[in-house]
Order: structure tokens, then C-alpha cells, then sequence
């Protein structure tokens, strides 16, 4: 028990280090993500093709592959990442791809009537999305992304297996001074819970508000 | 290619090379996520249905279980099961450790489809079957779980897909799957570049291939119901 007591510090030092990952990965990951999932609109069917396929790949490759191939991968061709931003890249091309997706799922949830409605009234296609779509799509897509921002939180578990100093990693150095993986991983395991299951319940409270029920 | 020292020259033979092996990885990532899901599936739909028809403890305690596994990252479940249990004298081989955390994961998830499936089913089928003399352990077998899995199973199929790219975690208690074999192959050979793409190419195949495969099989089942 006192082993957890003293190794708390270092763990919560990892936790706020998992905080600003997140973060990071949030910002870049969710801006280019909505220009991605609009791109995915465009009136240019053929353009509109391709960053769907390119979407669907990204997603198909699992994170911890996307990680291995920008950390390790990459130098191969003189591109050399540091960890950090590294997996702020990986992670950042992983949510972009899913919040790309969370936004076509609400983009198109939108009745067509609304666009046919908004072009009779001579919005291009750019004022169409900014003031007529958007604005109605994103009460949709708040719980998926919620729901999204969970999964990253958790995710950036992955950063540790790289080198990244966050949660996971600090378990890591923890546990190899004191030997006690099962406490140790157990308090990360609670500091991860503390940090999602807030978030978790956001996204179900949205969803219901959402439900017409 | 030309340039300072630090030019590559890609060897896609390498690729050729390592196939085989890469292969059988991905062969043991279809296994592992296959066997998984089953087990998955069915502890899921018993922890669902045990929150239908048990008490209010029954529920807590599987609320909590869904909350506990869904709330913390998969690495740190799997190494709690590979690092942390042989402390308390419970030492599992690699294979049975990423499976079983991989499959605590996916219950969790699975448990809240089907129960969001059991709900779904109208109220009058259960009444209809009890009035057609059905006991309610008939009535649940043979009514209720088979409607309640057919409208649960679009997202047991996206939570299959989800097992199949979570099982290269796997990789990091020494289980020997696909992202095992090419972190193997490109640490022994140093062509990293082309054996990862390599590896996501066939992530690619398998889960673009999972995706036509369910989707196929949802509308075959829309038809059939």
C-alpha cells in the first residue's frame, strides 16, 4: 500500500502527460478531421471518392500499426520524428480519420431537403455547410465524438510502447523500481477510469437528451 | 534514389521474404480475433440477459463490470492480466492471457449491444409467448435472444472489426500475431518501412474484407426476418 502511496506522484505526472497528449491530439486531430469528413461532400464526386477511400484505410490499419510505422517506419526515409510528436502524428491521423467519419454520419443524418433548400436560395456550397448543415449536424455528432474522446483518452496508452513519457509509461518506470505490477497497473487502471468515465456518461447523457423518447 | 549517406533504397524483396511468415501472423490475428469474439459474445449476452432477469444486484454488479472494462485502456487490462495476476499466483501463457483480456474487453461492449438489443424487442412478444404457454425460460430462448441478436448484430459485427485491429496489442505480451511477426521481421532486417506497410496492407485486406463479409450477411438476414 505504501508502495502506491509513494509511486502517486510520479503517476499523476504521467496522467497530466496523458492529459496534454490528448489534448494535442484532440486540437489537430478533430480540426482536420471536420475539413476531411466536409471534403467528403464536395460537390466533385471523384475528389469526394478518394477521401472517403483514404479514410476507410486510415481506419482500417489498427493505431498501434499507424505508431510503429511514423516511429519506426518513417527514419527509413531520412524522416526522423521524436516520440512525442511522433505519436501525436499517429494518434492525430487516427482521429482525424474517425471524427471524419463521425461527421459524415451526421453531416448526412440531415434531411437533402435542407441543401436543395439552401442552394435555391443561392448559398454556395461553402455557406450551405457553414450556416445551414453544420449547424443542424452538429447536435449530432456531439455524442459520437464524446464517445470518440474517450477512446483517444484511452489510447494514448499506446504513446508508452514508443518511449512516450505519459501514464502508462510512468507505470512502466514504477514498476520496474518496485516490482508490484499488479498494484501499480491497477492505479493507472483508476486514473484512466477517473479520467473516461466522466466523459463516458457525457456522451450518454447527450445521446439521450438527443432521443426523442 | 540518390542523396547524402542516410538514402534509402527500398527492398520490396524483403516483403516477398517475409511473407510467409507474415502470413501466419495474420493468420493467428484471424484465429485469436475469432475465438475471442465468440467467447466475447457469449459472455456478453449471459451478462445481458442477467440484467433482464436478475435483481437490482445483479445489475450493479454488471454495470460496473461494463464501466471497469470500458473505462480503461486495453494495454493496461492486458498487462493487469500478463504482468499483475502471476503476482497473485495466477501465471498464464501469453496466448491465454491476451486472449482472455481481449475477450473481459469485447464482453463489456457486447454486453451493451445486447442489451440494447433485449430492450429493443417490444413488450408484447414476451407477453405473446408467456400466453402461448412458453415458461419465461422458454419464452427468452426461444423468442427474445433470437430477435434481440438479429437487431444487436450491425454493431457485434463493427465490434468484431474493432477486435481484429485491438488484437495487435497482443503483440506486446509476445503473442505471436501479425504485428508481432513485423515488428519480428523489420528489428532482424531493418526494413521497417516496407515490412510495416507491408503488415497494414494485410490489416487492410482482413478488415475491408470482415466489412463486405458482415454487410452481406446483415442484408441476407434483413431479407430472411
Amino acid at each position: 500500500m505504501s508502495v502506491v502511496l509513494q509511486s502517486l506522484p510520479h503517476l499523476l505526472r504521467g496522467a497530466l502527460s496523458t492529459l496534454g497528449l490528448a489534448a494535442a491530439v484532440l486540437v489537430v486531430g478533430s480540426v482536420l478531421g471536420l475539413a476531411v469528413g466536409l471534403l467528403r461532400f464536395v460537390p466533385w464526386r471523384a475528389a469526394a471518392a478518394a477521401v472517403g477511400w483514404v479514410v476507410e484505410l486510415v481506419r482500417a490499419v489498427p493505431l498501434l500499426l499507424l505508431l510503429f510505422f511514423i516511429f519506426f517506419g518513417l527514419p527509413a526515409l531520412s524522416v526522423r520524428i521524436p516520440t512525442f510528436p511522433a505519436a501525436v502524428l499517429a494518434m492525430s491521423l487516427w482521429m482525424a480519420a474517425n471524427t471524419a467519419e463521425v461527421v459524415r454520419g451526421g453531416v448526412q443524418s440531415i434531411p437533402r431537403g435542407q441543401v436543395e433548400a439552401a442552394r435555391s436560395l443561392g448559398l454556395g456550397w461553402a455557406a450551405t455547410m457553414r450556416f445551414v448543415i453544420l449547424p443542424q449536424a452538429t447536435r449530432r455528432m456531439l455524442p459520437p465524438f464524446v464517445g470518440l474522446c474517450t477512446i483517444l483518452v484511452k489510447d494514448t496508452s499506446l504513446a508508452a510502447i514508443i518511449g512516450v513519457f505519459e501514464l502508462t509509461r510512468a507505470a512502466q518506470e514504477t514498476i520496474e523500481r518496485t516490482l508490484r505490477s499488479f498494484e501499480i497497473y491497477g492505479v493507472a487502471a483508476a486514473i484512466y477510469f477517473a479520467l473516461c468515465f466522466p466523459l463516458t456518461r457525457l456522451a450518454a447523457r447527450l445521446e439521450a437528451r438527443l432521443s426523442p423518447s | 534514389m540518390t542523396g547524402g549517406p542516410a538514402a534509402y533504397t527500398f527492398e520490396w524483396s524483403a516483403v516477398w521474404r517475409g511473407l510467409p511468415y507474415l502470413l501466419q501472423g495474420a493468420g493467428l490475428t484471424v484465429f485469436i480475433s475469432g475465438v475471442a469474439m465468440v467467447l466475447a459474445a457469449a459472455l456478453g449476452l449471459a451478462l445481458a440477459v442477467a440484467t433482464q432477469t436478475g435483481g437490482r444486484a445483479v445489475r450493479r454488479l454488471v454495470d460496473a463490470y461494463v464501466e471497469l472494462f470500458r473505462n480503461t485502456p486495453l494495454l493496461i487490462q492486458i498487462f493487469i492480466v500478463y504482468f499483475g495476476l502471476p503476482q497473485l499466483g495466477l501465471r498464464l501463457s501469453p496466448f491465454l492471457s491476451g486472449l482472455s483480456a481481449l475477450v473481459l474487453y469485447a464482453a463489456a461492449y457486447n454486453a451493451e449491444i445486447f442489451r440494447a438489443g433485449l430492450e429493443a424487442v417490444p413488450k408484447g412478444q414476451h407477453e405473446a409467448a408467456l400466453s402461448c404457454g412458453l415458461s419465461p425460460g422458454q419464452a427468452l430462448r426461444a423468442v427474445i435472444v433470437p430477435q434481440a441478436v438479429r437487431i444487436a448484430f450491425p454493431a457485434l459485427g463493427n465490434n468484431l472489426v474493432s477486435l481484429v485491429k485491438n488484437s495487435s496489442l497482443v503483440s506486446t505480451i509476445g503473442m505471436v500475431e501479425l504485428m508481432f511477426v513485423a515488428n519480428d521481421i523489420s528489428f532482424n532486417n531493418f526494413r521497417t518501412f516496407e515490412i510495416y506497410g507491408a503488415a497494414a496492407v494485410l490489416y487492410v485486406v482482413l478488415v475491408l474484407a470482415l466489412t463486405r463479409l458482415l454487410r452481406v450477411a446483415e442484408t441476407r438476414m434483413a431479407r430472411a426476418a
